[in-house]
């Protein structure tokens, strides 16, 4: 088939994870003949999500090169019929409430569960979305977002006192919780409007009495409880006890300004998992022109001397490329081993230990899970490291109903993810607690991380060969954006990175708009003009959505005070 | 806002060069694209249709070539309320490719996608696949089906318009507007602007809120 291909293309790009996924996008759409190969028969490498069948299946091979160290366990019978006679053994010993959750863990065998495999989505690398954040921002500018619908995410906890507890979000969430006081409520309110603030005025006493100080020693001058405390810390600034000042203020502005735009909370999941993310980012890239080959083995990559051309070998076929951009398990051993310079390869550091739990009960109180179960987000501390918990429910499109997933991410610091990830499963999965989610099937594995050290030799940037960046222990996508863009702004040096798609609804019916189809075409200074006119329209377009919410927010805020007052 | 009652989401998939661009492109144009050649940053097509009294948006998506090497997105055939297979009557590989097409339906599309099957190209004299071939096969798998010629715009309409009248029955029966209930709650982006105004918009702390939301909406045309 390899036959069929063109051989030659201004880009090849190896690999349909997000990194890569986003440069071929970006050289495509802006009209360069981009090849996009995967060696692997799915989309996404490591940022792949997997039906339960094919991530058992996945795990039980031992995973590859980029996912290491797996292991699984399933703590249900085989069938329902062999729990049956189990439970049977067993009874008359228990009180009612293990009853009943025993109940629900025998509802589900292995058997039945794999029977549901194609309503799972399992991801590798779990993201959660600010709504202000970068990706929300690049999905709409580009108009990817056209690709992808989601979840809002329903509740931001954290554990107060051995509890989960809900984190207020809007100014309704802190009258209406009852995890809070009176004087908690205000204090809070005060404080969040105190960050939403900072900054605007420049001589602010306290930027510069904090300057060089921790969030934590500012939040203590605010004379917050302990409560909030922990709420500002682990749920809304996310940070730790040495977290600078500035950098805390910076998250919760991140925090606040995801706040009121999407759903009660400031974070966003994708629909059917985060697999779903480098696929827009694929289909974008098709639609400008890009060809797709998924499960194509790379044999070889040769540079020529003078020209700094790549020829790929592609089982057996030779195809020419001015640039080569490849995830970085992806470069064939034969090329790595002449040691050619590429920029962006890395050492083996900051790996992900990575865990994921199904269990028939969701965490936390009912009031974190109504209407059947909650998409859920928990940052959890151990002594100096933390984790990320992502509980979901079938709202998301990523398990079955009555079935909850969980994710939770740590950064390795072993080659063992079930020793890393223990001191932070122990507290939400405890065998003893009754109320803890029983599980019924659990997998760990290592997301192999490289990342430039001081000890990566520095590359000529004039080479041809490019490497992308592993997944990243943070909870959006920021970092992964930005490290694709270099990679961008290094192959196009002066090109926009992925401009607004044209909608369909410009394309005209009747006869062919020559501006939908063949924007790229247009000389440069048409194309600014065109931009110019589209940024006026829009322009004018968003001064009366200003008016109009504006006026909603009046009213809205006149109800929050009349709740207030009650 | 645009005035009509359902939005539905028609996706096609079947061989390269069966003609599945061509029917689109029949249908939301009215025109036959001469020669080959994929159709740069053209995504899906949008066409209105009045049925039974009702306005109806389709919105029909095209594979962007991705069923060139088989590799079509998994996000594809996310939230398609209808799903067109296309064949060409006078290519029998394209034909016997149909189980593998079904197949990778069966994985990612949602299971109660209205399924339509579609002999294309009656035009041509070289017919390789009998009507009663293509209309047995689907009987079997529980297709609709249908012989069209995108080129002589031979049940073209007529393949659209049932597919949108079936659409609505289905919608009715349900007795909502939402056809997927599962992704009621989901949120798009695009909408931005309506979504947080219908929505707690304001909920936030901020007072600005309405500025700080519109930011997004106007990063777009930041060049």
């Amino acid at each position: 088939m390899s036959d069929d291909l063109p051989d030659k293309f201004d880009l090849i790009v190896i690999g349909t994870g997000f990194p890569e996924s986003c440069v071929a996008a970006a050289a495509s759409r802006i009209g360069k003949t981009v090849l996009h190969i995967d060696p692997n028969e799915y989309y996404g490498g490591v940022w792949a999500s997997f039906n339960l069948e094919s991530f058992c299946a996945l795990l039980e091979q031992g995973g590859n090169k980029e996912l290491r160290n797996a292991s699984q366990k399933w703590h249900v019978a085989e069938t329902l019929k062999v729990a049956e006679a189990e439970s049977d053994t067993v009874a008359g010993e228990t009180n009612i409430k293990t009853d009943a959750a025993k109940q629900n863990v025998l509802d589900w065998s292995r058997e039945t569960l794999l029977q549901q495999s194609r309503r799972f989505n399992l991801d590798l690398s779990p993201k959660i979305l600010y709504s202000a954040g970068r990706l929300v921002q690049l999905l709409v500018s580009s108009n990817i977002c056209r690709y992808a619908e989601f979840r809002a995410v329903d509740h931001v906890c954290t554990r107060f006192q051995n509890n989960i507890i809900n984190v207020p979000c809007s100014r309704s969430d802190v009258f209406n919780t009852k995890d809070l006081n009176i004087v908690e409520k205000r204090l809070l309110m005060k404080f969040l409007t105190l960050c939403m603030t900072y900054g605007e005025d420049k001589t602010d006493e306290d930027a510069l009495q904090f300057r060089g100080k921790t969030f934590r020693e500012y939040l203590q001058e605010q004379k917050v409880t302990e409560k909030i405390s922990i709420c500002v810390m682990q749920a809304i600034a996310m940070c730790n006890d040495d977290t600078s000042f500035e950098e805390g203020m910076a998250r919760t502005q991140q925090f606040l300004n995801s706040l009121g735009r999407y759903g009660n909370t400031p974070f966003l999941f994708p629909m059917y998992g985060c697999g779903e993310i480098p696929q827009c980012f694929c289909r974008l890239c098709a639609v400008f022109g890009g060809i797709y080959c998924l499960k194509r083995q790379i044999d070889d990559i040769n540079i020529e001397a003078d020209t700094n051309i790549a020829s790929v070998v592609l089982e057996g076929k030779t195809i020419k490329a001015q640039h080569v951009v490849s995830a970085p398990g992806h470069l064939p051993n034969a090329f790595l081993q002449r040691n050619v310079g590429v920029y962006g390869q890395a050492e083996l550091v900051n790996s992900l230990s990575r865990g994921i739990f199904l269990s028939a009960t969701p965490l936390g109180s009912e009031e974190l899970n109504s209407g059947g179960g909650g998409v859920n987000l928990l940052r959890l501390l151990a002594g100096t490291q933390e984790a990320i918990l992502i509980q979901l429910s079938h709202f998301s499109g990523t398990c079955p109903k009555g079935v909850f997933l969980f994710h939770i991410t740590t950064t390795a610091q072993s080659d063992q993810p079930a020793q890393d990830l223990a001191p932070f499963v122990s507290q939400v999965f405890n065998p003893d607690d009754e109320n803890a989610p029983k599980l019924l099937y659990s997998a760990y594995f290592t997301i192999m991380g490289r990342e430039r050290t001081s000890a990566t030799p520095n590359v000529d940037v004039s080479t041809t060969i490019f490497c992308t960046s592993t997944p990243y222990y943070e909870l959006d996508y920021d970092k992964s954006i930005i490290s694709a863009r270099e990679i961008f702004a290094k192959l196009y040096a002066d090109a926009e990175f992925l401009p607004r798609a044209p909608d369909p609804e410009e394309i005209v019916i009747e006869g062919e708009d020559p501006r939908a189809l063949s924007e790229n075409s247009l000389p440069d200074d048409l194309r600014e003009q065109l931009r110019e006119l589209e940024n006026s329209a829009e322009n004018m377009d968003i001064e009366d959505t200003d008016a109009a919410q504006a006026g909603e927010c009046t009213q809205e805020d006149a109800e929050t005070q009349n709740m207030d007052a009650d | 806002m645009e005035d009509y009652k359902f939005l539905f989401k028609i996706v096609l998939v079947g061989n390269a060069g069966v003609g599945k661009t061509c029917l689109v492109r029949r249908f939301t144009q009215g025109l036959f694209p001469p020669g080959q050649g994929a159709t740069i940053g053209v995504d899906f097509m949008i066409k209105t249709v009045e049925v039974e009294g009702e306005k109806i948006k389709l919105q029909i998506w095209d594979t962007a070539g991705q069923e060139r090497f088989r590799s079509i997105t998994q996000s594809y055939y996310r939230s398609a309320h209808a799903l067109i297979l296309v064949y060409d009557i006078s290519c029998q590989p394209t034909f016997d490719c149909l189980p593998d097409w079904l197949r990778e339906i069966q994985e990612y599309a949602n299971s109660k996608v209205l399924k339509i099957l579609v002999g294309n190209k009656t035009d041509r004299d070289d017919r390789e696949i009998p009507t009663q071939i293509g209309e047995e096969f689907a009987k079997q798998h529980d297709m609709y089906f249908l012989e069209t010629s995108a080129k002589e715009a031979e049940n073209v309409e007529r393949l659209f318009y049932e597919i949108a009248a079936e659409l609505i029955d289905q919608a009715r029966s349900k007795d909502g507007t939402n056809v997927n209930k599962t992704t009621a709650d989901a949120i798009g982006l695009g909408n931005f602007g309506t979504k947080a105004t219908q929505n707690s918009c304001c909920s936030g702390f901020s007072s600005n809120t309405s500025q700080t939301n519109c930011e997004n909406g106007n990063s777009r045309s930041n060049t």
